[in-house]
């Protein structure tokens, strides 16, 4: 008996041996990889095609230059895009006309695609004409910085294209700079395409024609893509590369195997695990935690102000102050954002013209009742509260305690779980009375959030409110090009939204993204995934 | 060899005999999957900036933008001609995603199963020979556990033990480690891919990223297999012929071995063949915690986001391997009992 136990034994011994002596070498590599492990999943190369996922996004930043990109800047010692200063990426420099109609680019000399040949002015045309035109996701985008047609692309020279605005928009730089207008080798993708798809689309779904920090080594939809670096790319720091000479993206579902994975090392960074793990792996200090709380992103307790009750405003002000907003904060996200509630307005007023805000909003249970008899409903009502089963971690804890304290002043409310599909459909229809939601601005300026998230028939007005003057005001914040009265009239939409209480912003999550002592340079991105290109390894 | 042909000939009979029961499966589900409440175009256009002429595009792009009975012919004259459709989810056609994760998953089941047998057949043979012994009551009670504990329990138990805390296993990220080259494709199964380019040290690695999913599927049905041959080797302990065997002096070996147990043993593979079905499309809970690339985990992401085709695909490839593993049991049936036969 005791022989036999002994076998398996060495057995183990002997593997263990074969892994040390192993290690040297593959060690060498492996520093030189970075491992990102996520729960979602890269599903397209092109991240315009409808249906592209997060990580899809984050892939193309590292596979296509853009004509220019986002700086970076401290936020409270934490590294975060900065919407502000942007620098040239395939541009080595650009100009704005005084009068903010024309941006003119100039290429570098020295940028080339991944198959060698040149980056032109053609390229940059083609590629900014197929976002405009062709039906995919940048024609969208664009449009929210009046790009809207081929003809406002002109070629002056191989190295200089100009850009003409029909009037000076704010969000016309910064959107050059996003995810969708991305430049393309147009001769390559010419080459693939057809009479049914001018624009290439299916061909560059699964391939890239690009000039990017990285080269695409495999592509397996939904399970993992490798890209390795492109030697020739300059454009991060000057003469050199991307750090890491590989980079593995791998779809890991279960949030707790993903904590597991960096814990051990075997992972090097990821950004989407529970809330509780990374308090964990905080408290143990083994790991490097970075929480940048998503300033460009919301969530919201949404009613929507055309069903009743919700269309009297006493109602909606009523349940705005029966949210128990520390337990949820506390319970859902373990704390980790920054609040969008318990603010103190000394003279009643906002305190600057900057959306999201923090609005004097705390739970007063007395005040509710209140508001609830002067809506003619002292007795409450019965409502149904939703959220999608993808963010049920946070969102179920939530609807509990909400669904416990509306039930003070005599709200009863049904908590209702729907399939992300579901919910958008129900969104989209505008079926749904009481929910919660959050949203995501690329460019988060104050009249962005206010001419998208709340105005107009669409599905991204979730409360559905319909109010001209705040309709009027942040579409003329639009285009003003004076600060002072922009802040002038970020205040006043301020106002309306606290006074009007459409929805109830709550707060901001943090993005925490966790990863090995030795990953440096992490940035907090626009798209909130991670840019490859910022990290290295000390 | 007549006798092989003549098994050949049912087996193909009863092959065309469960097509209109396929056909039905094809057109239930297609239905099915248009009255669950959710817009796939709604959901897929979430970019920070889709509306509605994304939907819209969305919808054309899907087919949705006709009436369902059209799309169902569209739908079933593309299956006619080997197209499944493409899924909006990873942007592959169906029938390549299925194709690349097919083997993932039987490979997973096959290997679960034959844990399970080799774990289930001694144990439910020992309850059987001792029957209210210490010995019976241990079977029960690891049993219970095994079925009592869910698999994904199962699995991140394991995998905290054997990954995180001794380090033993290789961390649980899918079919092999990243840093591991694949083998060429042949068939699929990674382990025997390895083997087919002589490369031992891949098959090692696969099979060490094998074992933990493995063991944590085949926990939850060595239970029932064990409890059916217990019973079945009860009865047959009990019958004549093991009493005759008995009492003519045969050495125990071949009572219980040759006798007992080749009688017992039909139930047995009846169940295995029900439990396999069943493992192949019910362990998305391991393919989930485990990351592994099968189809049953593809289906509940594909049901998640109401992407049609993907869904569909998934039903009709379990239907089908349903009708095959039934007339697997049916010809394993012949062999271990050659007074059955299939028609």
């Amino acid at each position: 008996m005791r022989f036999v136990s002994v076998r398996p034994a060495t057995h183990v011994l002997a593997t263990i041996a074969l892994l040390v002596a192993s290690a040297p070498s593959q060690a060498q590599t492996r520093a030189e990889t970075l491992r990102y492990v996520t729960g979602s999943s890269v599903n397209t190369l092109d991240p315009n095609i409808p249906g592209s996922t997060r990580e899809s996004f984050a892939l193309s930043m590292s596979t296509y230059d853009r004509l220019v990109a986002f700086g970076r800047k401290q936020l409270n010692g934490k590294w975060v895009f900065d919407l502000d200063k942007i620098t040239g990426e395939l541009a080595e420099s650009y100009d704005v006309s005084p009068d903010g109609l024309k941006l003119t680019f100039r290429l570098r000399k020295d940028a080339k695609f991944q198959d060698g040949s040149p980056v032109t002015a053609e390229d940059v045309k083609w590629s900014l004409d197929r976002c405009v035109t062709a039906p995919i996701l940048g024609k969208a985008q664009l449009l929210t910085g009046s790009l809207t047609s081929a003809d406002q692309f002109k070629v002056i020279d191989p190295l200089t294209i100009e850009v003409t605005l029909p009037k000076p928009d704010k969000l016309a730089l910064p959107n050059l700079a996003t995810v969708y207008p991305m430049i393309i080798n147009s001769k390559v993708a010419k080459e693939h395409a057809t009479a049914d798809d001018p624009w290439a689309t299916a061909w560059l779904k699964e391939h890239t024609a690009g000039s990017g920090a990285y080269v695409i080594e495999t592509f397996k939809p939904g399970e993992q893509v490798i890209i390795k670096r492109s030697e020739d790319w300059n454009r991060g720091s000057p003469g050199k590369p991307a750090f890491f000479k590989r980079v593995i993206v791998q779809s890991v579902p279960e949030p707790a195997t993903r904590a597991n994975l960096v814990e051990r090392g075997d992972a090097d960074i990821v950004v989407d695990l529970q809330a509780s793990d990374v308090q964990s792996l905080e408290a143990k200090g083994k790991l490097k935690v970075i929480s940048t709380p998503q300033y460009n992103s919301i969530t919201f307790v949404s009613m929507n102000n055309q069903i009743p009750p919700f269309d009297n405003v006493n109602v909606r002000r009523a349940v705005a102050f029966a949210l128990p907003y520390d337990d949820m904060f506390k319970a859902a996200l373990f704390g980790r954002g920054a609040p969008l509630f318990g603010a103190t307005w000394p003279d009643g007023k906002p305190l600057d013209g900057i959306y999201p805000f923090q609005a004097p909003v705390k739970i007063d249970l007395e005040k509710a009742r209140e508001y609830l008899k002067a809506a003619g409903l002292p007795e409450g009502f019965s409502t149904t509260f939703s959220f999608n089963v993808g963010q049920s971690s946070t969102a179920e804890p939530m609807a509990a305690l909400i669904k416990e304290s509306l039930g003070k002043i005599g709200i009863k409310v049904d908590i209702q779980k729907l399939p992300d599909a579901q919910m958008s459909t129900q969104i989209n229809e505008k079926k749904l009375p009481f929910f919660t939601e959050g949203i995501v601005a690329w460019l988060p300026s104050t009249d962005y959030f206010y001419r998208n998230f709340y105005t107009g028939n669409q599905r991204w007005n979730y409360s559905s409110i319909n109010n001209p003057e705040l309709a009027a005001i942040a579409q003329e914040a639009r285009f003003e090009p004076d600060k002072a009265k922009y802040e002038e009239d970020g205040r006043k939409l301020n106002a309306i939204h606290f006074s009007e209480m459409p929805q109830i912003p709550l707060w901001q999550p943090n993005q925490d993204a966790v990863m090995a002592s030795s990953v440096e340079g992490y940035t907090y991105e626009f798209h909130r995934q991670v840019d490859y290109r910022d990290v290295s390894r000390k | 060899m007549t006798g092989l042909a003549a098994t050949m000939v049912r087996a193909g009979r009863r092959l065309l005999s469960s097509l209109p029961a396929l056909f039905g499966v094809l057109v239930f589900t297609f239905l099915l999957m248009r009255v669950l409440p959710g817009d796939p175009a709604v959901f897929f256009a979430s970019g920070p900036n889709a509306g509605k002429e994304e939907i819209e595009q969305i919808r054309k792009q899907m087919g949705l933008d006709k009436s369902v009975p059209e799309q169902l012919v569209f739908y079933l004259s593309d299956i006619g001609r080997g197209n499944l459709g493409r899924s909006m989810m990873t942007g592959q056609p169906v029938l390549k995603d299925l194709r690349e994760r097919l083997p993932a998953s039987l490979e997973l089941t096959f290997t679960a199963l034959l844990i399970a047998l080799i774990a289930a057949v001694p144990l439910g043979v020992v309850a059987a020979l001792r029957p209210g012994s210490i010995v019976d009551h241990g079977v029960r009670l690891f049993c219970a556990l095994g079925v009592c504990v869910p698999t994904f329990v199962s699995g991140l138990l394991l995998i905290y033990v054997f990954y995180y805390l001794l380090g033993l296993a290789p961390d649980p990220t899918g079919r092999i480690d990243v840093f591991t080259s694949q083998p060429p494709q042949r068939t699929g199964f990674l382990s025997i891919d390895f083997l087919l380019v002589g490369d031992v040290e891949g098959w090692w690695a696969a099979c060490k990223q094998l074992i933990l999913p493995a063991v944590s599927m085949a926990l939850f049905v060595i239970a029932p297999l064990a409890r059916i041959t217990r019973a079945s080797m009860l009865v047959s302990l009990g019958s004549d012929f093991v009493r005759t065997a008995r009492s003519v002096g045969l050495s125990w070996r071949k009572v219980v071995v040759t006798y007992a147990l080749r009688n017992a043993i039909l139930p047995v593979i009846t169940i295995a063949g029900i439990v396999f079905s069943t493992m192949l499309g019910a362990n998305v809970l391991v393919e989930k915690v485990f990351s592994w690339p099968g189809v049953a985990s593809y289906a509940l992401d594909a049901l998640l986001s109401s992407d049609y085709a993907p869904v569909q695909g998934f039903v009709l490839l379990m239907a089908s391997v349903f009708v095959l593993v039934n007339l697997l049991v049916d010809i394993c049936y012949g062999i271990a009992d050659p007074r059955v036969s299939i028609g």
